[in-house]
């Protein structure tokens, strides 16, 4: 500690010292980065931090601005404004260091059609510095670990599409990096392959610090339960599942499916204590089935029951539905669509 | 160095992992051998003037076929976001590129030794005017290069890229034709363009067997000119 001192300014070692008490920093810190494309602004004031050793989904429609996010961080692209440091290196300034310690897989997963597994893994290798014994050891363990001893040695564009993302995947590892950045790394698999990488990110994300995107919301459930949902360029929601869906959708849902139509069934469905709103779902002219949306904690489906039962209505489905990542998703996008256009309002008034 | 190397085998055996490799090798060696061997009989002279004459227009369309790939296939295939994520320097990568493509030049030109030694079983050949003449074929096709491959980083389209490359190349020749012109619009602009930009002066004192320092680093100044300016694209792309 004091060797480290000596080399740096005071002020570096007062910043180390904070640093210090504060705990462990994050792995990844990006904060207020902006990024423009002529016209467009793909990236608008994002900040978000990932600690060591946890996997963060970044979700969000396509376009959002999450591969341009993705490539600032390792360092492909520079941001307009604002800092990203990598385990506390800042991208700008040291992005050779920053690069060794990423394993990045692009979106699409690019590679070297005229090569085979082997001899691209092996290039990918020798840039990352590896050689010799190491380089050997590291060649078997990726091809292991991610299944690709039987393609080994097939020329890359003879590889179907699962074959090549595992590729995509295993260069990434080669180097066994602290950071893994997975752009779609499921996109144009089949369900058992997903599993598979999915299953791969969840036992990598014990060791390594891992950013996996996707559009695909049922993919980020069983992997981590920390997301990130960017949309238009905007971090519209930073925290865990559970929270999220509270937050973005306030309160409970029940599903009110009735045999017969009845014709006042949507007014007193409506009278309920504790109903937000009610939405007659598939006939519009005479509805059987319902959502009610409950703006508290009051237990909305006992509150339907009794009302069944004074109507004399048949009841066929009464069920609480909870809320999906979906709802929660298109929520908080539809949300922060809105919020924008009312910014935008007000800016031209 | 080691980085430098590692791309440079890659982009090597890029080369030959491909059949236009040989193709191209093969379309080199009849054309410019075939070209200059038929007058050659018809002259009876032991000299290689001809050939080396030839060179200049022959690799406006040679080098920019070699060089037309170096980015703008991997920036097609999305390689280049790899490329440019490894931790290399975006010189040392350009570097192996570019040599890799030099090399295979040479191995192509190589192929042309038998002409040489044809001669000097035949005749008695000028053996400096051959040699100085090879030596202008090697600084010739590096600035050709040097300017294909930094043309390849503008595009992301190999066909535009070739295109490009040869219209760019043939700047150098075509100058020393039109500097008259230019001069009778702009009085002096067409003889200075020439003069700092005119491939035929240096090349053909070469070819007459004359190695001047002067002529040498023409080349290989503008050559790193261009190798330049393609790193600084590289590193300046980061922040469209």
């Amino acid at each position: 500690m004091s060797a480290l001192f000596l080399r740096r300014s005071p002020l570096a070692g007062i910043k180390q010292i904070t640093e210090t008490i504060r705990g462990a920093h994050a792995m990844i810190e990006v904060q207020g980065v902006s990024k423009r494309f002529g016209q467009t602004l793909a990236l608008d004031d994002v900040s978000l931090s990932v600690e060591p050793r946890s996997v963060l989904g970044f979700l969000g429609p396509n376009g959002a601005g999450k591969s341009t996010a993705m490539k600032i961080i390792t360092t492909f692209l520079a941001p307009d404004a604002g800092t990203v440091r990598i385990d506390g290196l800042d991208v700008s300034e040291r992005p050779l260091e920053v690069r060794r310690k990423i394993g990045y897989m692009p979106e699409n997963v690019p590679l070297y059609d005229d090569m085979r597994v082997h001899e691209y893994l092996a290039f990918v290798g020798a840039s990352r510095g590896l050689s010799g014994g190491r380089l050997a050891a590291r060649l078997e363990w990726v091809a292991e670990s991610c299944g690709l001893v039987s393609e080994y040695k097939r020329p890359i564009r003879e590889l179907s599409k699962g074959y090549r993302q595992r590729t995509g995947l295993a260069q990434a590892l080669i180097h066994d990096p602290e950071i893994l950045i997975l752009d779609e790394p499921t996109s144009g698999l089949d369900p058992r392959q997903i599993i598979e990488i999915r299953d791969l990110i969840q036992e990598l994300g014990r060791t390594k610090t891992i950013v996996f995107s996707t559009h695909i919301l049922q993919e980020v459930e069983p992997v981590t339960e920390r997301v990130a949902i960017i949309n238009e360029g905007r971090i519209v929601a930073d925290g865990r599942i559970g929270e999220l869906k509270r937050r973005a959708m306030g309160g409970s849902r029940v599903i009110v499916g009735l045999a017969e139509p009845a014709a006042d069934a949507l007014a007193s469905l409506r009278g309920l204590a504790g109903v937000k709103s009610v939405m007659p779902l598939v006939d519009a002219d005479a509805p059987t089935r319902f959502e009610l949306r409950g703006d508290g904690d009051a237990p909305l489906d006992a509150g339907a029951a009794a009302l069944a039962r004074e109507k004399g209505w048949a009841l066929r489905e009464l069920r609480e539905s909870p809320f999906s990542l979906e709802d929660t998703f298109i929520a908080l996008v539809s949300r922060d669509a809105a919020g924008g256009a009312a910014h935008r309002g007000e800016v031209r008034a | 160095m080691r980085n430098t190397g590692v791309i440079f085998r890659r982009e090597l055996a890029a080369y030959f992992n491909s059949p236009i490799a040989y193709i191209f090798i093969i379309v080199f060696l009849v054309l410019t051998a075939g070209l200059y061997m038929t007058p050659f009989f018809l002259q009876g002279q032991a000299d290689m003037r001809g050939f080396f004459g030839l060179l200049p227009f022959f690799l406006l369309i040679f080098i920019p076929a070699v060089s037309m790939r170096l980015w703008a296939e991997d920036r097609r295939a999305g390689t280049f976001e790899l490329l440019m994520t490894l931790p290399l320097r975006a010189s040392e990568v350009m570097a192996g590129k570019y040599l890799a493509a030099l090399v295979f030049y040479l191995i192509a030109l190589a192929g042309t030794l038998p002409i040489p030694i044809t001669l000097g079983i035949l005749g008695n050949p000028d053996g400096g005017a051959i040699v100085t003449g090879y030596l202008g074929a090697v600084l010739l096709g590096a600035l050709y290069l040097s300017v294909g491959i930094f043309v390849s980083g503008l595009v992301r389209d190999q066909i535009t890229a070739f295109i490009l490359g040869a219209i760019a190349c043939f700047f150098f020749v075509g100058i020393g034709w039109v500097a008259l012109f230019i001069d009778g619009w702009i009085p002096g602009l067409g003889t200075f363009l020439d003069g700092a930009f005119g491939l035929s002066d240096h090349y053909e004192s070469l070819m007459r067997g004359v190695l001047q320092l002067g002529d040498v680093a023409w080349f290989l100044v503008l050559a790193a000119a261009f190798l330049a300016l393609n790193t600084y694209w590289l590193e300046g792309r980061k922040h469209g």
